[in-house]
């Protein structure tokens, strides 16, 4: 009677998690394990064959100038993060205390982060346009008569997708670090201000490790969000002027789908699975050494 | 006072925050020459409604686009929804051999980008006949790890004597899950269905992959086509993107308590 119901349970949590375990190995895991496979074989759309090369892949990949232009530029553009989250804590700390109409500004705040999609990046394109657009006309206005060229030169596109990319992520980060500034005790707040510890003293050395964990968090998750996004390169500039723009997720969608080296492309989305992995790995270790837990 | 000041800098900051939504709408009923003009006004001279008709009913019309997107975004999130809740409610409210190791393939798969299994899915889905059909969008969209996150961090959260004493009443885990969890539940399932929709309405990798022709497109890949052929079409380019972000905006005014209390939960609690 016993085993019996004991069969009956392990039974119905496998028809719980059945459903959604099938979909997600055909359409994640099982793809990403092929992929391992075909970053070992010279594979060419829409070839019907292909040879097992080894690890030539990846012998090409540390002599290719456009991985480390790509690569390089990735890390330009995971710049952001940082940018972003420290100025999400700062704007949460002030939105928490010191602002009338807390709840409009949030909303304001926040809008970017769930309406953004290609759309709004050919809004930022326009702004950004360098003879006329909105931002240049306010610089020659301030006086400067050689604003940057933004999109269209080569040392500077990289930027606008940090800059965009900030303000994307920002309510985002403010909401969680909101969310986690509840849980900071205001009586801790209120005894180190009676200590006669200065403000920025009591931000730097009380708030800041209080939330730790939290910036950590949005840390990880901010990097892990960036260096995946692909589509507003795409969008925007496909990569361009020259390969100012390329980063490894847009290197990955163009070696795949517009040479149709399938080899290739599945050994650079390797390459950019293990970032991801270490990116995780320095998380855990990360975890145990600076973040404060109360 | 000190407050008051604060305030007033934070909405300065805040306008920076919503001012290429603002743009992108006075533009987009402008006329051609007021676009770049300087100093910057708000509201058009001459404004026109040229634009935002063309979007609706011109040649290039978004109708399509639209209701394409609709289709897939709707079904999409109706599915990970049910799929999630189903999986997160086995995961956190049965017991049983594996489950733990199951979880941890689920924490794995998280890691996992869009890039490494685009390639493969390219190869499947010719395989299978659906490259170039809704359902290559449809399909994978079901299925969602982070919602099995989101929901279960719910369920796990619900005390565990209030099903226990349902199950002495001989109640089974599926008339639970039915009768109880998932009316429980429904401020999350909100808050995922919410997010899930959003992910599905943005999304332009997939769509720019799988779908080739054009009465297929989806919102974005309409856009970006739109951009692509009228480049100098500005004030076009932003009727069309007003139009893309309508349904956002709308999910976002009448769904931003949800979206911002699930998130900041699970992130914090996580």
């Amino acid at each position: 009677m016993k085993l019996n119901w004991m069969r009956k349970q392990q039974l119905t949590g496998y028809l719980f998690i059945a459903p959604n375990m099938v979909g997600v190995s055909l359409f994640i895991i099982i793809p990403a394990l092929f992929s391992f496979f075909l970053a070992f074989t010279n594979w060419e759309f829409p070839l019907l064959k292909a040879d097992f090369v080894g690890l030539s892949n990846f012998k090409r990949l540390i002599q290719d100038e456009v991985f480390y232009t790509s690569l390089k530029n990735t890390l330009i553009f995971l710049g952001s993060v940082p940018v972003s989250v420290g100025l999400g804590f700062l704007t949460a700390l002030i939105l928490n205390k010191s602002v009338y109409f807390k709840n409009a500004l949030r909303t304001m705040f926040f809008l970017p982060y769930i309406t953004t999609g290609v759309a709004i990046a050919f809004v930022w394109m326009l702004i950004f346009q360098p003879e006329n657009g909105p931002i240049n006309s306010i610089l020659r206005s301030l006086g400067i008569d050689h604003p940057p060229g933004w999109l269209s030169s080569t040392s500077s596109a990289i930027f606008v997708f940090d800059i965009i990319w900030v303000w994307f992520l920002l309510g985002y980060n403010v909401i969680i670090y909101l969310a986690a500034l509840q849980e900071v005790s205001s009586e801790l707040l209120e005894a180190s201000r009676i200590d006669g510890a200065r403000k920025l003293h009591t931000i730097r050395f009380v708030i800041w490790p209080l939330v730790s964990p939290t910036t950590l968090f949005l840390l990880m998750t901010g990097f892990i969000v960036s260096i995946k996004q692909m589509g507003i390169f795409q969008a925007i500039t496909d990569g361009g002027p020259g390969n100012s723009t390329t980063v490894l997720s847009l290197f990955i969608y163009k070696t795949a789908f517009r040479y149709y080296d399938m080899g290739y492309a599945s050994a650079i989305s390797v390459f950019l699975l293990l970032i991801i992995i270490a990116i995780t790995a320095i998380q855990w270790i990360a975890q145990k050494k600076w973040v404060h837990y109360s | 006072m000190r407050k008051l000041l604060t305030t007033i800098m934070m909405f300065i900051f805040a306008f920076v925050m919503i001012y290429p939504f603002l743009w992108m709408i006075s533009t987009s009923f402008k006329q051609p020459f007021e676009v770049f003009e300087y100093p910057f006004q708000w509201i058009s001279d001459q404004p026109t409604i040229k634009y935002h008709e063309n979007v609706w009913t011109g040649p290039a019309s978004f109708v399509n686009y639209y209701l394409n997107s609709l289709k897939i975004s709707i079904i999409s999130t109706i599915g990970a929804v049910f799929f999630a809740a189903v999986a997160a409610y086995g995961f956190s409210r049965i017991e049983f051999k594996g489950r733990d190791t199951m979880f941890v393939v689920y924490l794995v798969a998280m890691m996992i980008p869009n890039q490494i299994i685009f390639v493969p899915k390219f190869i499947m889905f010719n395989a299978i006949g659906i490259y170039n059909t809704h359902m290559a969008l449809i399909l994978p969209g079901l299925f969602t790890v982070l919602g099995v996150f989101m929901l279960r961090q719910f369920f796990i959260a619900v005390p565990k004597d209030i099903s226990e004493s349902a199950m002495l009443d001989g109640a089974g885990h599926f008339g639970i899950f039915l009768r109880m969890m998932l009316p429980m539940a429904k401020p999350s399932l909100a808050t995922f269905a919410i997010i899930d929709f959003s992910w599905h309405w943005n999304d332009f990798e997939n769509a720019l992959i799988f779908l080739l022709d054009k009465e297929l497109y989806t919102v974005s890949l309409g856009l970006q086509n739109f951009v692509l052929e009228n480049t100098v079409d500005y004030n076009g380019m932003m009727a069309a993107a007003t139009a893309g972000m309508i349904p956002m905006i709308i999910v976002f005014l009448i769904g931003q308590k949800f979206i911002v209390e699930g998130l900041a939960s699970s992130a914090v609690k996580g």
